[in-house]
């Protein structure tokens, strides 16, 4: 009895996405999973053709392993570092310093600036000669790289660019950091726990669901970045030699410029499983350290 | 929670006064009949919607003035325009073909036509074209609008690349300013005696075939023709394209590839123009680029030229893109659309849009009016005739249906050559077998 | 008791780390500022001056008169405050649900609700505009504010954490004095996660704010268009009108920063709210 009740509530309480989900998602996930089994172009053509796409990319298609690469390249590197520096910084601006609104309002400024004009004000910025950021590092000294016109330092520049946005992540952590009761603090700064200390014991695995979050989204965000390298990349598919063709831009332009968008459908299924697996496991080894204070 | 009742109070008055939550007027975009502007029911008046992306203070007026040319000249069709930002206006355009509802007319890359046209994206408008109109176009143009015998667009504006040069630089170093140089060995002396370099940096670079320029114009410079031809012979492997890329790095082993990144780099991010600033005192650029000088260098004293050739006698070869009006697949009015599209490549309106953005027009009469027009001063005159002549030897190089991707092919290749991380004897090697291998995948 | 000295040099250590970002942070905006007071013949000119030459104030005007920024303006707030709206309280009953009531296939549905993240937006793009165009909500602002109501995968989930938090042991006491699920969630576990509310009103303030991809398919009448459509027409094929670009996009983003400045208050009074309840 009680049981059915609960699942009866469960069910109206997550009733709208039910809704959405069969109203307006499922239809174009089952089509395009459908439409990567054919050579479907939009308008005119949509003929069941087996695997051949499949086949295509994984035997025939240098692009699809080049766009791969690339993109794994940028997980790899963006996710841990874009969350220990959120974290980082989220630490920093949970605490008692006059004027932290006006810190916080600052930090979190990169992630307010998006869209087109920002990706054109960080080639500015990246520019070799003239670019702020060459221009800072050669008071070092140091003479810069040649940052977006390198294939080497290609994608190093879009992490760069990643990282000085993290601060978008920290309202996050602040949400979270914020519902740590104080008094936890207070007993263990009376048992004589150091800053460094309460961090791991305390901080850490009462925002660890955060974490949990911030890793699987950005995660997921990462394996789709997209619009960064179109508009980055000198000729918008991937320059120089490549080196930004990540997975989403190469199946944009199949779909969108070559109109294979049966192709692009395949493809973008086989994200979707490395993405799904990704995740899965990552809730399994979740159970291990995410800490749910409520259960 | 009573805040919040409030702004749900207060939004919904607001949703009642606002259009964008009306049901009625979802449906704008018709071509069918619809009542005209001032809502008198006289005649059914054809709406048809206008898609472009001129949205800036120079080109929307102009448009507009067009359109409302055409409007009042008769009284059967009346053009709406909406203006969709740049690139993206063909996403959406695809989005509202594949849903039945596209807009009347748009205006479209005419590198692309003959592959939309292939993927059925396209109404063709063969029957109403008449012999007189077709010819008004620059032949090169006209071609690329048609697909197995269709024609699927009329072209509507174009460009191509030539030769600037800073005159005042070429006096002060003892050149001929009226003499620019004509083949690919005169820019190198010329380049020679333009340098300046100091502490083995070259604070002039005297030419730099990159910069402005790509390595694929030059390839087409060299050849006279695309390395892809339409029936899938490929041409890269060959003396003149080994030739094109042993230019290039000599001349990037002479300045060293920091300086020219340097260089190159801040002019892709408009950061600096070292034309106007007379770092680089020659350049082969977009012809429009004269806008930008007669704007923003009002005393740069410039000059004008072909591309320079090869060899004596291999042709000053230059490359032009463009744009074209078409309808696309579902409009509900061809007829219609393409009678608003015949007015817009008309000779009135392209002297008019010649006039007023200095834009290479695709009507070939109309062009040659408006090289003579009052409304450029002489300078103007002298570059709008040099794009003129020019189209003589301007190739289009449209996505062939063969090998639709094949620049993604072999731009990586071409770049890692002249980055250096491959050498021209392989790399070439490469590009024209994976090219090959390309075409012959897709047969 | 705890070094206080000490504590003071960590907080002076932390200030001036602070102080080093901030400049890391804010620079970028600086030169944005710099870029939309120059005149577009000195950004040509080049050189590193931040500084413009001759400060032009007027960028600013004729970004007016060029964008009917003030329509645009409210078009976009229209979208917006329904969007937040939608996003905010739909999304946490949504995460409620699933953080909260065990219900049979809870977890499957969970990972189904993640999966939807999972496929590029744009391969789902021309079927979705399809299903809005046959119900002809084509040139509406449904299409972009409906799905704020049906959830969003992204909120559900950071909600969904936030949630967990709420201890169980509170939830089964209401349920012994009779409370229902619909009573706790608003009487008990709605205040709870305050900040996190908040936290999802600004991200989604922020993103559709910012949505350009949205207005730009369903939104065929310029009367409707939003500001970041309205910033496009100064970028064009061959060049860019940076001045009035990075004009523009600074006044897009004021009312943000101002509201993610006023909104702060909100994370502090939502930390009180868990704070008290423990101390009951």
């Amino acid at each position: 009895m009680n049981k059915k009740k609960e699942n009866l509530f469960g069910y109206i309480f997550i009733s709208p996405w039910i809704i959405g989900f069969l109203a307006l998602t499922l239809g174009p996930l089952l089509f395009s999973l459908y439409g990567s089994f054919t050579n479907y172009n939009v308008v005119s053509r949509m003929d069941f053709v087996g695997f051949d796409n499949y086949q295509e990319l994984f035997t025939n298609d240098n692009l699809f392993w080049v766009s791969l690469y690339n993109t794994f390249y940028f997980v790899i590197f963006s996710v841990p570092l874009t969350t220990i520096l959120a974290i980082l910084i989220s630490t920093m601006m949970n605490q008692d310093i006059p004027g932290m609104r006006i810190f916080r309002t600052i930090y979190y400024l990169p992630a307010i600036l998006s869209g087109v004009g920002v990706y054109l004000l960080w080639m500015q910025l990246l520019d070799p000669s003239t670019g702020l950021i060459n221009q800072f590092l050669a008071l070092f000294g140091i003479n810069g790289p040649n940052w977006l016109f390198d294939p080497d330092w290609a994608k190093p520049s879009l992490i760069f660019m990643k990282l000085w946005s993290a601060g978008g992540a920290m309202l996050l952590y602040l949400a979270a950091m914020q519902g740590i009761p104080k008094t936890f603090y207070e007993a263990a700064r009376i048992d004589g726990a150091t800053n460094v200390q309460m961090f791991f014991k305390i901080t850490l695995p009462m925002v660890s669901p955060i974490i949990f979050f911030d890793v699987i989204t950005s995660t997921i965000g990462s394996f789709q970045i997209f619009q960064e390298a179109y508009v980055m990349s000198a000729d918008n598919a991937g320059a120089p030699e490549n080196s930004l063709l990540f997975f989403n831009l190469y199946m944009w332009i199949r779909a969108f410029n070559l109109f294979d968008m049966g192709y692009a459908m395949a493809m973008s299924w086989i994200l979707f499983i490395i993405v799904l697996l990704l995740t899965l496991v990552n809730f399994k080894l979740s159970k291990r350290w995410v800490h749910y204070e409520g259960d | 929670m009573r805040k919040v009742f409030f702004l749900i109070f207060l939004s919904t008055i607001i949703l009642g006064a606002c259009g964008g939550f009306s049901l009625g007027d979802g449906d704008t975009s018709s071509g069918g009949t619809g009542d005209p502007e001032d809502g008198t029911a006289q005649e059914e008046t054809i709406v048809l919607d206008f898609w472009t992306f001129w949205g800036s203070e120079q080109r929307r007026p102009v448009i507009d003035q067009i359109i409302e040319d055409f409007n009042t000249s008769q009284d059967e069709i009346e053009v709406r325009h909406t203006y969709t930002p740049w690139g993206d206006i063909w996403t959406k355009n695809l989005a509202a073909i594949a849903a039945g509802d596209p807009p009347d007319v748009i205006i479209n890359d005419i590198m692309t036509v003959k592959l939309r046209a292939e993927e059925g994206q396209i109404e063709p408008i063969t029957e109403f074209v008449q012999d007189e109109v077709s010819g008004r176009f620059y032949d090169q143009m006209m071609d690329a609008a048609i697909h197995e015998d269709e024609i699927y667009a009329l072209p509507f504006n174009t460009d191509t690349q030539i030769l600037f040069y800073n005159k005042d630089l070429f006096e002060e170093v003892g050149l001929d300013p009226e003499q620019p140089p004509e083949t690919w060995e005169e820019l190198d002396e010329y380049a020679a005696q333009l340098d300046i370099e100091e502490e083995g940096t070259y604070e002039r670079i005297g030419f730099y075939p990159l910069i402005g320029a790509g390595t694929d114009i030059w390839v087409l410079n060299a050849l006279g023709e695309n390395y892809l031809q339409d029936d899938g012979e490929v041409l890269i492997d060959t003396e003149p394209v080994h030739e094109t890329f042993n230019w290039i790095l000599d001349s990037q082993d002479k300045y060293g590839q920091n300086r020219i990144t340097s260089v190159n780099s801040q002019f892709e991010n408009a950061q600096q123009d070292p034309f106007m600033s007379g770092d680089v005192p020659m350049m082969v650029q977009n012809a429009n680029y004269y806008v930008q000088l007669r704007d923003f260098a009002e005393d740069l004293n410039f000059g004008v030229a072909p591309l320079p050739e090869r060899v004596p006698g291999n042709g000053n070869t230059s490359w032009g893109g463009g744009f074209v009006a078409e309808v696309p697949m579902g409009a509900s009015n061809p007829e219609a659309s393409y009678q608003f599209i015949e007015y817009l490549t008309s000779h009135e309106a392209q002297l008019y849009w010649a006039e007023q953005n200095f834009d290479l027009v695709a009507h070939e009469e109309a062009g040659v009016s408006a090289a003579g027009s009052g409304e450029f001063d002489d300078s103007g005159q002298e570059v709008y005739t040099q794009m003129i002549e020019n189209m003589d030897e301007t190739l289009l190089t449209p996505q062939p249906v063969i090998a639709p991707d094949y620049a993604g092919t072999v731009n990586p290749i071409f770049e890692s050559i002249v980055s250096g991380n491959t050498d021209v004897e392989s790399g070439l090697e490469q590009a024209q077998s994976e090219l090959e291998q390309l075409v012959e995948d897709n047969r | 008791m705890y070094n206080t000295r000490k504590m003071k040099f960590w907080k002076s250590f932390n200030l001036i780390l602070l102080i080093i970002g901030s400049i890391f942070m804010i620079a970028p905006l600086f030169w944005m500022v710099s870029i939309s007071l120059k005149s577009l013949e000195e950004i040509y000119r080049g050189g590193f001056n931040f500084i413009p030459e001759d400060i032009q104030f007027s960028n600013y005007a004729a970004v007016f008169e060029i964008v009917p920024f003030f329509t645009y303006f409210v078009n976009t707030s229209m979208i917006t405050i329904f969007v937040v709206l939608g996003n905010v309280f739909v999304n946490a009953f949504i995460a409620y649900g699933f953080a909260k009531i065990q219900f049979k296939g809870r977890e499957v549905l969970f990972i189904v609700v993640l999966s939807t993240m999972m496929l590029p937006g744009f391969i789902t793009l021309i079927p979705q505009y399809v299903i809005f165009a046959n119900l002809g909500l084509v040139n509406t602002y449904y299409p972009l504010v409906l799905p704020a109501f049906l959830g969003s995968a992204f909120n559900i989930f950071l909600l969904r954490q936030f949630f967990k938090g709420v201890p169980n042991s509170m939830i089964e006491a209401a349920k012994m004095e009779g409370a229902n699920h619909f009573y706790i969630f608003f009487k008990i576990a709605l205040p709870m996660v305050k900040p996190a509310l908040f936290t999802v009103a600004i991200f989604s303030f922020n993103g559709v704010w910012n949505d350009f991809l949205g207005p730009l398919l369903y939104l065929n009448d310029e009367s409707l268009y939003t500001l970041q459509l309205g910033l496009q027409v100064f970028k064009e094929q061959s060049s860019t009108q940076w001045h009035y670009l990075m004009a523009g996009s600074l006044m897009v983003l004021f009312p943000v920063i101002v509201l993610f400045f006023l909104f702060q208050k909100y994370f502090i009074s939502g930390s009180n709210i868990l704070g008290q309840t423990e101390e009951k």
